[in-house]
């Protein structure tokens, strides 16, 4: 069968297009991921083998509409905010159950929101901070803000705010509340979410099964709750080759991350389908702007115009090709990728054009022969390759690329302490709103603008201001300017966009992973 | 920590007998022939590689074998063949740079240990077992971590490990040889213990280190090839088996050339350095 | 009693040397670069809420107070919990140890099947065609790179012929003998080549030794000879190599643990390096040490009570 492309995955997403056999229901989906969860809790997930998990097992009051764009019902139906734009009113849907059975009510609403925005306990804390105080009466919850926040909503359809239950929480063993977490999630069993499966095995670094929650408030095409599926297992398998063996051999159902060097052959293979889902992931190289680097020497891209010249001079068309097989495409705004709300279509940025970057360089008067550090990750054949192509379209600049391999944790702390030229990066939203990658990515208080150390104090501002503009047409101009400031003055190697590559074997339909990377198995069916 | 144990006896038989013998064994010969070509290669591989090594060509990826690419070509549309031989320079470079300091102060170190026992050998001992009792690739792992990947820091990481087993051996094997005649007879005789340690104990005990020396650099390749294929050996776009081979093992069955001709490469270099061993373990120890 | 009184002094060494490690250790994870707040959240966390975790954790402790904390901890026999796993770390340990010791004794009994019978072809035929071919075979294999010929059984074996499956470890043992079978090949194949060697040399120098050969000319038949001397010989010195090599078979099997999907402990090292999972990189490597020194000990008490030469000193 041929691979889909992402016009059809698209469509998919959306779940408009309802699986042919939707009411084939029962039978286990064999899920082979490239990492494992280390523990599936809303409020501590900060891994993406945890978050993306969170969904299966908890559910939000607020979800993300497919296209990415708005929000919709989830456990609450319906939703309100207030003129003033300091209250959220949600109204929960009517007998609702966590796996086991038992009543989710609005007192576990208030327990799993101030859970997540307590700062002592949640890494995430931060994403609630304008929540000033959440009150429920019956099946109204009212959330009162400090400040208007224009992400509230789409806080409320995040991962860290999924709803737990108190009482499972109350009766858990545990000194504090991370070691009742802990224990909860080692116990495993129904009860302490509402999503449409819960933990029914865990061994870690091993495998993971979620058997369909019996109780789940969601309808599929058959008029039945879903899950369509009894259950799913995962088992964790970290070699690429080796996964991909794995569903050849028939033994799983699906693969994940799948290298972009094998999606062409696996598209070839009748029994296969190559799935390529829209992300919000986009490569990307943040570029050291300081005038000296770390250990001193005059750094040569602190100049904008060296910093246009090697975007100008990278072929991004070639890169897409050779890294990626063609599945991605280059960059279209500065910030984020083309899925997220309030990006802007600049067109390719920064365009191959070899005059233009030779130009500049001779303006910036670098001298031939200038050595320019990319630190790459280790062990990543990605990164080799994007190095290897760099070095090559570069040196006509007269730049000489060397490389330096380090470990995620080396890279990060490099990031962190500006002990870099140039390094390889990637980022894939958490939150359905563009403020969370674009204080990532320019914001100099929230992370040294990706570390970079670029400081724009009107971009700055801007961004500040955006926090708390509730009229959406002000936050987009404020979106759109911040874009064009950032693009002019490329803090970043700006590259590509690259989907989610997931093979699945023909028995199975309705798999999804969302933009946010999130992995849906509620709409899912095996047919044996 | 091979066959150490069945090389201790002392040569009798001349020199030129010895080679002789040697030199009738195929199995040394052929070992002394990969490790010369390998040599050679490894010195100037741009003599006999038709390409450069590292020259990106778009269009022609992953192309199979053919007259112009005997290898093929990889993602990258490189020739692998011309891969292949330039990373003879740092294999080789490898089998050599990762073994032959370690050798060094591990002979030194055992050889005094070994003479003047006592605290020094306390100490050694423990240390000996602290680093024995490590987990090699963690030690390795974590010293190229902090001193970051590249292949001068990862020739340091395996020497900071690696002198323990020379030294063990030596210390060994002196210990063995003061127990002889000419030891005692030298120190009756006055000399310095410099003169005894270095003109007498140490080239009678140094076989054993020489034999396993060729074992270890075969091992080395293969450690630095693991450590590449984990990202921590060899940069790109460097060329280096365990790289070339990791590569590779993502299309081995649709390009299965990138990764075995660097396979072969490894093998038949460690099958050189093997042989080459056993020969002069031969032409050391002349037994049967 | 010798024996009593040798294993106690071996047990006192013990001590520094665990001290030692534990220094080592403690100090080398401190040295690389990133800390387990950067390794867990940092690609996304800000700064604040880095330096939240940090505290939490505590990493802000000075480091003399954290190496008591660790020394004092293990003497009463607390790791610590593991910061990327969340559980205790001695759970995590026993949970997984288990299997990489199935591993590598699998690995350890099939090379001593492959190798055994064949280095004892190769010494009686030294130097002859049977010794060179067996010879140059296991050199092959010695010489492959794990992570390329484990992807080849898999490729060939297990998703072609589908003889045996591509990852897992089973449930019954039957099962694991199964699902274990091709990454306890691909250390066999080395371990093999190494036993081969040394058994092949020890043998020969039975064959070769004055009273063996004053055996043979007194008429005794080759089998009882073969069978008094060289076998213990034989068993003596395979066993110390066993011994000596046990550090580097598990350490070594976490390229194996990585390619099969074999949930073991050199995968859980592997990862807890990558998370800068302090306290679970501490506990592996004591566990570690504390089961290499074992060995080595059991290894000299075997020994020592086969070889009435090897005095126990």
């Amino acid at each position: 069968m041929r691979g889909k492309l992402l016009a059809a995955a698209v469509a998919a997403a959306t779940a408009l297009t309802t699986p042919a056999m939707a009411q084939d229901r029962g039978g286990v989906l064999n899920f082979a991921r490239y990492d494992g969860s280390k523990l599936i809790d809303p409020i501590y997930a900060d891994r993406n083998p945890d978050i993306w998990m969170v969904g299966s097992l908890f559910d939000t009051l607020l979800r993300s509409s497919p296209d990415g764009n708005s929000v919709v019902a989830g456990l609450a139906e319906s939703h309100e905010m207030s003129d003033d734009g300091l209250s959220v009113t949600l109204t929960l849907q009517e007998g609702l159950q966590f796996s086991d059975g038992a009543p989710l009510t609005g007192d576990d609403v208030i327990f799993s929101l101030n859970r997540a925005r307590n700062p002592d306990l949640s890494p995430w804390a931060g994403l609630l901070g304008s929540i000033d105080n959440v009150s429920a009466s019956d099946l109204t919850v009212t959330i009162s803000l400090k400040a208007p926040d224009p992400t509230i909503l789409s806080m409320l359809a995040t991962f860290n705010t999924a709803i737990v239950s108190k009482s499972v929480f109350e009766a858990a063993d545990g000194a504090n509340d991370q070691e009742k977490s802990a224990s909860i999630f080692a116990a495993g069993g129904a009860g302490v979410g509402s999503g449409p499966f819960y933990l029914s095995g865990f061994e870690q670094g091993s495998s993971m099964s979620f058997s369909a929650n019996p109780n789940y408030w969601k309808v599929g095409a058959d008029g039945k709750a879903l899950p369509y599926v009894d259950g799913v297992e995962f088992q964790i398998i970290p070699d690429d080759a080796t996964r991909i063996l794995k569903l050849q051999a028939g033994e799983v159902d699906a693969a994940e991350f799948i290298p972009f060097s094998r999606v062409a052959e696996l598209e070839a293979d009748p029994s296969i389908n190559m799935n390529l889902y829209p992300s919000t992931r986009i490569i990307y190289s943040p570029i050291n702007t300081r005038e000296a680097r770390a250990d001193g020497t005059p750094n040569p891209l602190a100049d904008v115009r060296v910093r246009q010249a090697i975007n100008y001079a990278t072929n991004k068309d070639a890169l897409i090709g050779l890294v990626l097989q063609g599945a991605g495409k280059p960059m279209t705004s500065p910030l984020m990728a083309a899925a997220t709300q309030l990006s802007s279509d600049l067109g390719p940025l920064y365009g191959y054009d070899m005059e233009k970057a030779k130009a500049l360089i001779a303006d910036a008067g670098v001298a031939p022969g200038t050595k320019i550090t990319f630190t790459t990750l280790a062990g990543s054949a990605d990164d080799s390759t994007i190095f290897a192509a760099l070095q090559q379209m570069w040196a006509p600049l007269g730049i000489a690329l060397e490389v330096e391999q380090v470990d995620g944790a080396t890279r990060g702390a490099k990031n962190r302490s500006g002990e870099f030229d140039i390094h390889t990066y990637g980022w894939v939203n958490d939150v359905n709103d563009p403020s969370q990658v674009v204080g990532w990515l320019g914001h100099t208080p929230t992370a040294k603008a990706v570390g970079t150390g670029w400081e724009n104090p009107e971009f700055n501002s801007l961004f500040e201001a955006s926090a708390t503009e509730i009229n959406a047409e002000t936050r987009a101009d404020q979106y759109a300017q911040m874009q064009k400031l950032y693009a002019d003055s490329a803090p970043l190697l700006f590259m590509y966009e690259t989907p989610f590559a997931v093979a699945v074997s023909n028995a199975v339909e309705g798999y999804v992973q969302t933009p946010l990377g999130n992995n849906i198995f509620e709409e899912a069916t095996v047919s044996r | 920590m091979t066959d150490i144990t069945a090389l201790s006896a002392e040569a009798t038989i001349p020199q030129k007998t010895r080679i002789e013998l040697a030199l009738r064994k195929p199995g040394f010969l052929v070992g002394a022939f990969i490790i010369g070509v390998s040599a050679m290669l490894a010195l100037m591989p741009g003599v006999f590689a038709p390409y450069d090594p590292n020259l990106i060509d778009y269009v022609a990826v992953k192309q199979a074998p053919s007259w112009a690419h005997p290898f093929g070509t990889d993602m990258l549309g490189r020739d692998s063949l011309s891969r292949v031989i330039f990373a003879y320079t740092v294999n080789m470079q490898m089998a050599i740079l990762a073994t032959v300091f370690a050798m060094t102060i591990g002979v030194i170190v055992g050889a005094l240990v070994g003479y003047y026992r006592g605290v020094a050998d306390m100490v050694f001992g423990r240390v000996v077992d602290a680093v024995i009792t490590f987990p090699f690739l963690v030690l390795v792992i974590s010293v190229v971590a902090v001193l970051g990947p590249g292949l001068i820091n990862m020739y340091i990481a395996i020497t900071l490990v690696g002198w323990v087993y020379y030294a063990r051996l030596m210390r060994a094997e002196v210990i063995a040889q003061m127990g002889n005649d000419y030891a005692g007879a030298g120190i009756v005789m006055g000399y310095s213990d410099r003169r005894i340690i270095f003109r007498h104990l140490l080239p009678n005990a140094i076989t054993p280190v020489i034999v396993y020396w060729m074992t270890d650099m075969a091992l080395a390749i293969l450690l630095g090839s693991s450590l590449g294929y984990l990202g921590l050996g060899a940069q790109p776009p460097q060329a280096e088996w365990g790289v070339l081979i990791a590569e590779g093992r993502n299309f081995i069955t649709t390009a299965w050339w990138l990764s075995l001709m660097p396979g072969i490469a490894i093998v038949l270099t460690g099958l050189g350095f093997s042989l080459l061993g056993d020969g002069l373990a031969d032409l050391l120890r002349p037994r049967g | 009693m010798a024996i009593i009184q040798y294993t106690l002094k071996r047990l006192l060494l013990m001590i520094p040397t665990f001290f030692l490690v534990m220094i080592i250790i403690f100090l080398l994870v401190r040295f690389l670069p990133g800390d387990p707040a950067i390794a867990i959240a940092g690609d996304r966390a800000s700064d604040a809420d880095l330096a939240a975790i940090r505290e939490r954790l505590g990493l802000n402790q000075p480091l003399l107070v954290q190496f008591w904390l660790f020394v004092t901890n293990t003497l009463q026999g607390d790791l610590g919990r593991s910061i990327l796993m969340r559980a205790p770390v001695t759970d995590i340990i026993f949970d997984r140890l288990p299997t990489t010791i199935f591993l590598t004794v699998y690995a350890v009994s099939l090379s001593l099947l492959i190798a055994g019978p064949l280095a004892f072809v190769a010494a009686l035929n030294r130097n002859k065609w049977p010794d060179a071919v067996i010879r140059t075979v296991f050199q092959v294999g010695l010489s492959m790179p794990v992570f390329y010929i484990g992807l080849i059984l898999l490729t060939f074996l297990a998703a072609q012929l589908r003889w045996f499956p591509v990852g897992g470890y089973g449930d019954t043992f039957i099962e694991r003998l199964h699902h274990l079978f091709l990454p306890a090949v691909t250390v066999a194949l080395y371990t093999s080549a190494i036993i081969m060697r040394n058994l092949r040399s020890a043998i020969i120098e039975v064959l070769d030794a004055e009273y063996v050969q004053f055996a043979r000319a007194k008429g005794l038949p080759d089998r009882l000879v073969l069978g008094r001397h060289v076998l213990r010989n034989a068993l003596i010195s395979t066993v110390t190599l066993l011994g000596l090599s046990i550090g580097n078979l598990m350490s070594g099997t976490l390229v194996t643990e990585t390619v099969f999907a074999v949930p073991g402990v050199g995968r859980l090292m592997l990862e807890a390096i990558f998370a800068r999972d302090y306290p679970l990189i501490q506990g592996l490597t004591l566990t570690f040490a504390v089961l290499v020194s074992v060995v080595f000990l059991l290894t000299d008490l075997f020994q020592s009570t086969l070889d009435p030469r090897m005095r126990l000193t």
